[in-house]
């Protein structure tokens, strides 16, 4: 198996008294599309933050390719190459597409201040790369025609495919969804399936979190399961489907998972 | 965003000036210049001196307020830092006026990072008083330091602007001077906020969070932004200086910060012909309001409840120029494209 | 002595506790910087000195009394005027705070210089209707019995207001709108209503504080806004922005520290000792002393 770009150890995540995430250990290697999954307040969301420096775990370790990154700020191991969307969108929705995702390109830009006031050569080269880059990869995203159009005027699955283009203008290695499915309809769901094996395709290592089963049991190569914190389960899809702890975990006992479980 | 009704009854308007908004700032800045040769009143050209100055100090103030989002209610006590270290240094070692218009800068920046360093992290509505607190507690060291500041009875006898010989002593010399600072502030809020560091600054603005995932040093970009704020209004507050030739703690209260913040919301949030639209008419309207004397502070303060009733995001809050200017641009190419489908179909 | 500053300086504090306490009752609500409630206070003091020398012309315990309500009532109503005319029109164009908070600013310029012109710079003299009295503790130790009834009644008002916003049908509206304007629309609150109506308790409350304010000093003048009110702000942040009983300790904290600075440091520089206390405090816990530390929750 190929070289392993991002894992933690033993990553356990308190407040006050309640243990949110307990002791997980995942890994993801470069070029996986990585599912993490588990009902509704199994700490996904929490172990997330943990991962790209919301939060600082209160325990273990986290490594981008062997760089220890526990405690690191976001936009320090943003820097790194590691980039996220949000469960609820957050855009910036003052600005248009085209400056959205100008504004990640911020860490592979270095015009500073002065350069900004004096208009130096460094500004303008700085621009020009910072548009054309944006460009690209709102080309790539299907997003041309609206580049200068506000991002709270855009329909909900376009704001959602916009926060993916303004996570890969930070020119990652790794990215990282929070429920990229959230929200969408069956049609909207398979165009984002699509899209995900196409960034796959590009080259990025992917990890996401998600509720929707269909989604995540068809492009995920991988899955961990989280419960009350805890990790239950991991492996290839079907074995997870199979899994009587995931089941009970989802269903209570005596169900059955399907594909059409949210 | 903005005031729909009002949106649509100024659209064209907008267009035109986002067309041609070079011409029209060279067309704003020809009647700033030629004004006072046409108004040739003592009076008029301080009611100019007071647009202009305020102009600066609501520009400033616009950076973190408004393009950054950060309410601040002590932009005064950096207006005042200017202007005590300018009084202070030419008035006690003889400086210059283009040394202390340095200093003075420098000073009010670095009395923003002092208080930025502590403060900024600290949620945004309780930074507002924070910083209300400051104006107050710079106020208070104004008026007990007596040794410094000379206390409430002020600094005065501070020396007029001079160069190579030349005394700007007239209003009118005055006025070109703090034209020029205003020229200055505009040309350098607008690369600001057209480049990469604004666009972080913009951000911030909309989403802390997001920001941050994005890459964005966010406690460090407020740092940055509130200190040139303050360092603008450190400038502003050393012409103040020169240009009264006195100064006292009053000149620098809470009820100034007010003032300044008004002007910068009443204009236009994050727009920079806002701020100087809502310098000017704040400005004016106390001159405007003399006939009515002892009603003149109760009607000023309606005036004020209404305007931001009337207008919440300011006259130009929410028209961004260059966003009417991409948007007609991208209109243009599309009309065009469909004519020439038009014509191949035929 | 010292036991002496300390009366003092709770006294002070009530003084505080009272202005502070209705501030902070709208700010819960509505998260609204509220600039022109010192106006109210001062307002409500005027209005109850007025009615009752010169409108009922009674200068005893019954005429305060009846002076007292009408101010309540006027106080109030010109409170819950002010939202409906200057700040239901910004929520409903989803203004920004910061729109809301100029247009009080506004009316409270609008306020004080309306009673600059009808009442003058004079000072007006408060009768002493109750002449309460002192008492002695120790030797050299005076307490007034008006500083026992100050006192006793910031206590009595801020139980009042916590009961009313935690106990009541209206609080738990006012707290569903502070916490979730939509949701709590949904549920079936009229949310205009419910603001509207905390502003005239938050007014009256500032009528009755400034009335007492008035008695205590015995004397009303048009610059008695403006000293308390800037750090009222200092006590509400302190104590915790919206929390009624967080107000109250907020006020004592900064009425005592202030008394003692005065007597023992510097009384011309005593009112920076509430913006001074104010910065140090949010440096170590920026969401004040009884704020709830919110998780970033993304």
């Amino acid at each position: 198996m190929s070289e392993i770009i991002l894992r933690t150890e033993n990553v356990t995540q308190r407040f006050g008294g309640l243990v949110a995430v307990n002791d997980v250990s995942f890994e993801l290697h470069k070029g996986e599309i990585v599912g993490i999954i588990g009902p509704n307040g199994a700490g996904k969301t929490t172990f997330f933050n943990d991962i790209t420096g919301m939060y600082t775990p209160t325990e273990g370790k986290v490594f981008f390719k062997d760089t220890d990154i526990t405690g690191k700020k976001p936009y320090e191991i943003t820097a790194l190459g590691m980039a996220r969307t949000f469960q609820t969108i957050r855009l910036f929705y003052r600005m248009t597409a085209l400056e959205n995702v100008m504004v990640g390109m911020h860490t592979r830009t270095k015009a500073n201040l002065i350069d900004c006031i004096l208009r130096t050569p460094n500004h303008r080269r700085t621009e020009k790369e910072a548009e054309k880059r944006a460009l690209e990869v709102l080309e790539l995203t299907g997003l041309s025609e609206h580049k200068y159009d506000y991002a709270t005027s855009l329909p909900y699955g376009l704001q959602r495919r916009l926060e993916i283009a303004r996570a890969m203008a930070t020119n990652p290695e790794v990215l990282l969804f929070d429920e990229p499915a959230a929200g969408m309809n069956e049609a909207e769901t398979s165009d984002l399936m699509e899209f995900i094996r196409q960034l796959q395709g590009m080259g990025y290592s992917i990890l996401l979190i998600e509720h929707d089963m269909r989604l995540v049991m068809n492009i995920c190569e991988r899955l961990y399961v989280l419960d009350h914190g805890n990790l239950i389960a991991q492996g290839k899809p079907e074995d997870i489907k199979s899994n009587q702890q995931v089941i009970e975990a989802y269903l209570g006992k005596g169900g059955e998972i399907t594909d059409a479980d949210a | 965003m903005g005031n729909s009704k009002l949106q649509k009854f100024f659209a064209p308007l907008l267009n035109f000036w986002a067309q041609h908004s070079v011409a029209v700032s060279l067309v704003a800045l020809a009647v700033a210049i030629a004004f006072p040769l046409v108004f040739n009143q003592q009076y008029l050209i301080t009611v100019g001196i007071n647009c202009l100055m305020f102009s600066v100090l609501s520009l400033s103030l616009n950076l973190i307020s408004g393009y950054m989002g950060i309410t601040s209610l002590g932009h005064a006590a950096f207006f005042g830092v200017g202007a005590y270290t300018a009084a202070i240094l030419s008035t006690r070692l003889g400086v210059n006026f283009l040394g202390t218009f340095l200093c003075g800068t420098v000073m009010a920046g670095i009395f923003g990072i002092l208080l930025g360093l502590p403060t900024l992290r600290i949620k945004g509505r309780y930074l507002a008083i924070v910083t209300l607190g400051f104006c107050e507690v710079m106020r208070i060291i104004e008026l007990n330091w007596m040794s410094l500041t000379r206390g409430p009875q002020g600094i005065s006898g501070i020396p007029r602007m001079e160069l190579f010989g030349f005394a700007f002593s007239k209003p009118i010399h005055k006025y070109y001077v703090v034209l020029v600072l205003l020229v200055l502030t505009v040309l350098i809020i607008w690369a600001i906020m057209n480049s990469r560091v604004g666009r972080a600054i913009s951000a911030i603005r909309d989403d802390e969070t997001a920001s941050d995932a994005m890459g964005i040093n966010v406690f460090a970009y407020k740092i940055m932004a509130f200190s040139f704020s303050a360092a603008l209004a450190g400038l502003a507050g050393a012409f103040y200086a020169h240009y009264m030739s006195f100064i006292d703690p009053n000149a620098f209260n809470f009820d100034q910060s007010i003032l300044m913040l008004s002007m910068t919301i009443m204009g236009g949030v994050a727009s920079i012909p806002g701020s100087i639209f809502g310098a000017t008419v704040l400005s004016i309207l106390p001159e405007a309001l003399r006939g009515f004397s002892d009603y003149r502070q109760v009607i000023y303060g309606m005036a004020l409840a209404i305007m931001v009733v009337w207008m919440p995001n300011g006259l130009l809050g929410g028209f961004n120029l260059k966003h009417i200017r991409q948007r007609l641009g991208v209109a243009k190419l599309s009309k065009k494209t469909a004519k020439k489908e038009g014509k191949e179909n035929v | 002595m010292f036991l002496q500053q300390i009366i003092n300086g709770i006294t002070v504090g009530s003084t505080y506790a009272l202005v502070t306490i209705g501030f902070n009752m709208v700010y819960g609500v509505l998260e609204l910087t509220n600039f022109a409630h010192s106006s109210f206070y001062m307002l409500g003091a005027y209005i109850s000195l007025f009615t009752m020398t010169s409108l009922i012309g009674r200068v005893t315990p019954t005429g305060f009394f009846i002076g007292l309500l009408v101010s309540i009532i006027i106080t109030g109503f010109l409170g819950a005027l002010m939202d409906k005319l200057a700040l239901e029109p910004i929520r409903k164009h989803n203004g920004a705070p910061i729109s809301a908070l100029l247009s009080t600013v506004g009316i409270q310029t609008a306020i004080n210089n309306a009673i600059l012109l009808i009442f003058g710079t004079v000072p007006v003299a408060f009768p002493d209707v109750f002449e309460l009295g002192r008492f002695n503790i120790g030797e050299n130790t005076v307490v007034q019995n008006i500083q026992v009834a100050i006192f006793v009644l910031a206590v009595v008002l801020m139980v009042g207001l916590s009961l009313l916003v935690y106990r009541t049908k209206l609080g738990s509206a006012m707290r569903a709108i502070s916490q979730n304007t939509t949701a709590a629309r949904v549920m079936g609150v009229d949310v205009n209503r419910v603001i509207t109506l905390t502003f005239f308790i938050g007014t009256a409350v500032a009528a009755i504080s400034g009335t007492l304010v008035g008695i205590y000093y015995q004397r009303v003048d048009t610059l008695m806004g403006n000293a308390v009110g800037l750090k009222s702000f200092a006590a509400a942040v302190l104590g915790g922005m919206g929390s009624v009983p967080g107000a109250m300790v907020g006020g004592f904290l900064i009425g005592i520290a202030e008394t003692l600075y005065a007597a023992y440091v510097s009384s011309s520089s005593k009112d920076a000792i509430a913006f001074v206390i104010l910065i140090l405090i949010l440096i170590v816990r920026p969401s004040g002393l009884f704020g709830q530390k919110s998780v970033n929750k993304v």
